[in-house]
This record gives C-alpha cells, structure tokens and sequence, in this order.
C-alpha cells in the first residue's frame, strides 16, 4: 500500500515538472520549522564551522595556552562574527557596485537528500520580493539561483549541484561565450566554450552572461577562474574545469537579485587577477574601464 | 499515545537536525544521515510493520522538507524499504553491536540505491555513477560511525515508553 502511494507521488509529482504545488506547500508548512530550529543552532552552527578553521587559530592558540577552555570558545565566537560581518560587508559591496537591487538573506538548512543535491534554504520569500528563478549572489560571486518560493522561506540551487547550468562569458572578450555547469560535490565545475576559433587559457576568468529578461541569471556577476582546460581535439567546442569564487560548502549571507537598474560595466565586478598569470590577458581591475577601441598593452613585469 | 508523540517528536528533531546543522558540517565526502538512524532505531525495536510505516513517512518528510529539490516520494519509498529491513531483524534476542552496525551499514546502503534507482528510472541527472558512488561510500561510514551512539539511545526511549499493560 504505502509502496503504491510512494510510487504515485513520485508520478504526481514527476508529471507536474519542477516546483509543482507540493513544493509550495513544503516550503510553507516547513519553512517557519526551519526558521526558528535555525535561529536556536545558528551559534552552534557557526562555532562548528569556525573549527573549520582551526589550523589557522594554531599561532594564536600557542600564546593562549595559559587560557581556559572557555576562553578559546568565546573567541572563535568571536570570530565567527567578524567574518558575519566581513561577509555581508562584501555583499554589499558588490550589489552596490553593481547596482543590483538585492534583498539581503541568510542560510538557514542545506539540502542533501543522501548526498546528491546541492540546495539551500534561505530566509527571505516572496513577501520579501523574491521570485523563483532569480540570481542569488555573495560578496565574492554567484551562489545560483531560487527556486521554489515561500512565503518567508525559499530553496536556492547551488552552483555545484549537477542540475545547475548558467550561460557564461570569459572576462576581457566580448565572444567568448559558452555555459557553466555544476557537477556535485566531489567534482569540479566545468565550463563548456562555444565555438572553434574561441580559446581560453587557465586563469581566464568568467562572469555571467544575461539570460533572456535577466531571468534566471543576470550578467556580469563573477563566476570563477578557468584553472585547466581539457583536450577536447576535433569538437566544436571546449573545456575548462572552473575553480568558483564562492565556496558553495559554506555559503551563509547571500543576497537575491531581485533588480537590475543597469546593466553594469563590462567586468567591473571581478575582483582583480590574483598573481601575474603566465597568460598576458589583459586584467582590467575595477577601477579601469576596458573600451573596446583602446587595446591595452600588457607591460611586461618579472625578470626576462 | 505517548509513543506517538515521541516518534513524531523524535523524526522531526532528526530532520531539522539534518538539515540546520549537520548539511552544513562541511564534512570531506559527504554526511550521516539521521533521519535513517532513526528509523532504523525503532524498527529494531518494534519490527517491520512499525518499521515500514514510520519509514514511509520520515522519507515523506524528508521530501517535502524545503532544500530538498528532487521528484516526491522517492525517500519515502527508500526509507519504508530501510524500516522493513531493520524490522526483520527485530527478533534477534540480546543483539549485539556489531548485529546493529551491520544493520544500519546495510539499511544505508539499501536507502541510497533505492533512491537512486528510482531517481535513474525518472531521468534526474544528478544520479551518475560516481555521484552514487560517493553517496554510497559516505553515507554508509558515518552512518556506521554515528550509529553506536544513536540507534541505543532511540531503543531505550522507546522501551520506556513501554505500554505498561
């Protein structure tokens, strides 16, 4: 009996396609549960995760030997919270950068569903603005994207879940287009480039490609950095495995994008290239604009 | 009647668990998975018929619980199959540990090839063989790790409830 209506919810609800009504409904009978447990464990949550860290506390530790136990708790509390803080300051930054127009959200339950997905509750909802199928974002990129809606609640994918795809562009080009793809946990993100006369380099590093009406995805958000390309001779495109800004583990202040004033500028938002890379792709930091008519010349730095 | 209460008590106290802290341990490879020790735990006590019903529903649960984003059911069907197993094994006079831990190794096990073979029946293309693979691997381990520590203590909750004829 219960095997039978087992398998008929999995035809209900396999029939009504993504986000059907049941989902609604979850999201608004659970939602409020997840809210409040959250609100109890997130203390215990984050010093949790501070012990994450803990190698990095190890020289402080060495001056704190003399210090109690519960000393040392309090200050990876401490800690916690300044990067709280640290976190929802970049977010800020970005948005406002960007001129998006965010609604601010924290995470409060992760999905996993035996390992498999890569999903996320958030605790901001419909009544808050947010809509299924927006950009969700951080201070350091693209998180992914609603989607199914609550009142108060809402379910994000994450960029590394294999359902998740977004259309990608490499930063410095205006061609260079091709599609990101999350791949679970245990591997790497892909970025798939369109094109045979297209190339990348590792280093490159990739931003969103609006899609049609910014739904689900609005351009320019910083995606990651092409880390290696694989052979992929005689295709008509190729590939590059994708190290992502955002550490889709530990994501907790993000924000829904849920306006795009303007479009903004061409990589503006990309944080500056880490170390000189071999590559002498132009890196355009912020503060720059890139036009199209000038073309920068790379100054050669390091020794010869 | 107070046995009811604290099965309902107990499964939503392990799905909020689940999902409030330990998703978001960030343990290399993947997690336990509670709400399946929980299971486990009273269908050792209380045989498969108990055990299949309070499986089918932990894993509706669990489905409809919000980041959960896969097609309705297919952790209830797993998890009424993990409850009916462990219940088989509900006779077996003074078990022993390692009784309990081969249980849950296998009650895991079952749970996620159930779940994904019904996933790769309906097209969900998260279920490739190295995806269950690792969930196969992870969840069985700390399954198995967490399991000593909660299937006794779920068993002697449930004795003391006891319906004291």
């Amino acid at each position: 009996m219960l095997l039978l209506t087992a398998f008929t919810l999995i035809t209900l609800d396999y029939r009504s396609g993504g986000g059907g009504p049941f989902r609604t409904i979850g999201n608004a009978v659970f939602g409020p549960f997840e809210r409040a447990a959250n609100a109890v464990v997130h203390p215990i949550g984050s010093f949790f995760s501070s012990l994450g860290h803990l190698s990095s506390y190890k020289s402080d530790n060495k001056k704190l030997k003399a210090e109690n136990q519960q000393l040392l708790e309090r200050l990876r509390l401490t800690d916690a919270d300044r990067a709280h803080l640290a976190a929802a300051e970049k977010l800020l930054n970005l948005a406002g950068r960007a001129q998006f127009r965010i609604v601010a959200a924290h995470v409060i339950a992760y999905g996993s569903s035996l390992g498999f997905e890569s999903t996320a509750e958030i605790d901001v909802g419909s009544r808050d603005g947010v809509q299924r199928n927006q950009t969700v974002i951080d201070g350091d990129g693209l998180v992914g994207k609603t989607i199914s809606v609550g009142p108060t609640t809402s379910t994000i994918l994450l960029g590394n879940d294999p359902d998740f795809t977004a259309g990608a562009r490499l930063a410095g080009s205006s061609q260079q287009i091709g599609h990101v793809d999350g791949a679970g946990r245990n591997d790497p993100m892909t970025f798939t480039l369109l094109g045979t006369r297209s190339t990348m380099r590792p280093g490159d590093r990739l931003v969103t490609f609006a899609s049609i009406g910014d739904r689900p995805f609005v351009p320019e958000v910083p995606i990651g950095r092409i880390s290696s390309v694989q052979p992929t001779a005689g295709q008509l495109f190729s590939i590059g495995v994708v190290a992502p800004y955002v550490d889709y583990s530990s994501v907790d202040i993000v924000g829904v994008v849920v306006d795009v004033p303007r479009v903004p500028k061409r990589d503006s938002l990309l944080p500056p290239s880490p170390t000189p890379s071999p590559s002498s792709s132009p890196s355009t930091s912020p503060s720059v604009s890139p036009s199209e008519s000038q073309s920068p010349t790379p100054t050669p730095t390091g020794t010869p | 009647m107070r046995r009811g209460l604290l099965t309902v008590a107990i499964v939503m106290t392990a799905l909020l668990v689940q999902a409030v802290i330990i998703n978001r341990l960030g343990l290399p490879g993947g997690w336990p998975d509670l709400p399946l020790l929980v299971v486990v735990g009273f269908a050792l006590v209380l045989g498969p018929t108990y055990g299949v019903i309070l499986g089918f529903c932990t894993g509706l649960a669990a489905d409809v619980l919000p980041p959960a984003d896969h097609t309705l059911g297919r952790l209830a069907l797993a998890f009424a199959v993990v409850g009916y197993l462990a219940g088989l094994v509900e006779d077996v006079e003074e078990r022993s540990v390692l009784t309990t831990v081969g249980v849950v190794a296998l009650a895991s096990g079952a749970a996620v090839i159930v779940f994904a073979g019904v996933g790769g029946l309906v097209g969900d293309n998260r279920i490739t063989a190295t995806a269950v693979g690792h969930s196969l691997a992870a969840t069985v381990i700390y399954d198995v790790v967490l399991a000593p520590f909660v299937v006794p203590l779920i068993a002697s909750a449930v004795r003391r409830t006891e319906p004291a004829a």
